[in-house]
Parts: structure tokens; sequence; C-alpha cells
């Protein structure tokens, strides 16, 4: 079962962006964050959260405020389907191709 | 390693296939769209409406049916429909035909839909798909 809240967190470009200077360049704040990018603390925080409701970052405290970090291993789903995925249509095609010769 | 793993999904969550088949575009879209033929490839039953709006339908010899819309038709060159299992995700399928010196290429590729993180899109009303319009199409 794949779960749909990995896919709706990679989804939304901005929250991508965020998970990608999370991935990227390592651990970080809200404050840090919204500082590197075109939006509010405010906007970083809620894409923070789907992303920690995602599983893809862990938070940490730090001081009096939160810290976060990339954590790749829902991604792990995403890949597995998209491995089925493809072998399924790679026999598809061998029995297609089978049949034609 | 985990940093590309992540690039590598950055873009579009698509999987795409390509083969060249020694036969021409007619040949493989009558495989492509005739019922009689289409399940041997597919590994199931499958019932196709080579037409928008068309109804696809596969039951796998093992698993879930899968079932869906047919999107667009271009006899000879490209085919697309929408499905998803009752428990699954929803996904687009695109198949293109290019006639080629030795024959045809096939590309398919299939994509998560974007609707995905929002539901199910409005004409399946998020309601689970009929039972009985499956056995009735078995």
């Amino acid at each position: 079962m794949i779960p749909h809240d990995v896919f709706a967190a990679l989804a939304d470009p901005t929250r991508l962006e965020v998970l990608s200077r999370l991935a990227n360049g390592g651990p970080a704040t809200a404050t840090e964050l919204s500082a590197a990018m075109p939006i509010s603390r405010q906007a970083v925080t809620k894409h923070l959260a789907a992303l920690d409701a995602a599983g893809l970052v862990e938070r940490h405290a730090a001081g009096r405020e939160v810290r976060y970090t990339f954590d790749p291993e829902p991604l792990g789903d995403v890949v597995r389907w998209a491995e089925n995925v493809g072998d399924t249509w790679d026999r598809r095609l061998g029995r297609l191709s089978r049949s034609i010769e | 390693m985990q940093e590309e793993r992540f690039e590598e999904l950055a873009g579009d969550i698509t999987v795409e296939r390509s083969i060249t088949l020694p036969a021409d575009p007619d040949t493989i879209w009558e495989r492509l769209t005739d019922e009689n033929l289409v399940g041997d490839w597919m590994e199931g039953d499958v019932s196709i409406e080579a037409r928008p709006g068309g109804a696809i339908i596969m039951t796998p010899a093992e698993g879930t049916p899968v079932w869906g819309t047919v999107e667009e038709v271009v006899p000879g060159r490209r085919l697309q429909w929408s499905w998803r299992t009752d428990d699954g995700l929803p996904t687009q399928v695109e198949i293109e035909l290019e006639r080629v010196e030795d024959g045809t290429t096939l590309t398919v590729r299939e994509t998560l839909l974007p609707w995905t993180i929002t539901g199910l899109p409005p004409q399946w009303g998020g309601s689970p798909f009929p039972r009985a319009f499956l056995s009735a199409a078995a």
C-alpha cells in the first residue's frame, strides 16, 4: 500500500522546494528556510507540518525553534511503486513482442 | 545516495518504457485496441472501448481489477487512458506509436495523476466503482 500523504507532500512545488533545501542543504529551521525562499515563515511552517505528517522530515528542538531534518525513508515506497509499474510494463511489452514475431 | 534518489523523484512521478517491434503501426494498434488480442499481452481479461470516454477494465489473472476511462484515441498513433484499482492510486497511461525503419517504436508512460493528492476526480465522485459493473464486464 502506498501512503497517499507522501505523494501529496511531493506534489506541491513549494513544498518540494522546502524538502529539496533540507535534502541538499542539511537541517534548517523555518526561519532559516523562509529567509532563503520568497515565502513567509508562516507558509514555510505550514509546508513543514505537511512534510512532517508524511514522515519526510524529523523535528529536533533547537532553543526556542525547531530544526527540521530530511528523512528519505518514505520515498522508498515511491521507488518501489515505480519499480513495480516498470516491471509490469516490461512483462507486457515482452509478451506483445513475442505475439508479433 | 539519498540525495540522488530524492532528485530522481523531484519531477513527475512517471514510469516510461520503449520497445521497437517488427510490425507496422496498424498491426500494433490492432493489438492495443482489439478486445480479442489485447488481453493476450496485457496479462488479464481486458475490456476496452477505444473512443474518448469509453471504459477500460482489466481483470488480471491474479490481483484486483483495474478500471478507468479512455481519454484520447488517435488510430495508429496514440492511446491514452486513466485508471485505478479499488484500493490503489489513480494513474494515467499514454501509449504512442511511431513508424521507424524496421517497424514501430512503442513508448508507454504511466504517471501518477495530480489529483491523487486531492482525492478522486469529480466524475468518479469519490465513491467505489460499482462491483456489479465489474462482474458484468468480466
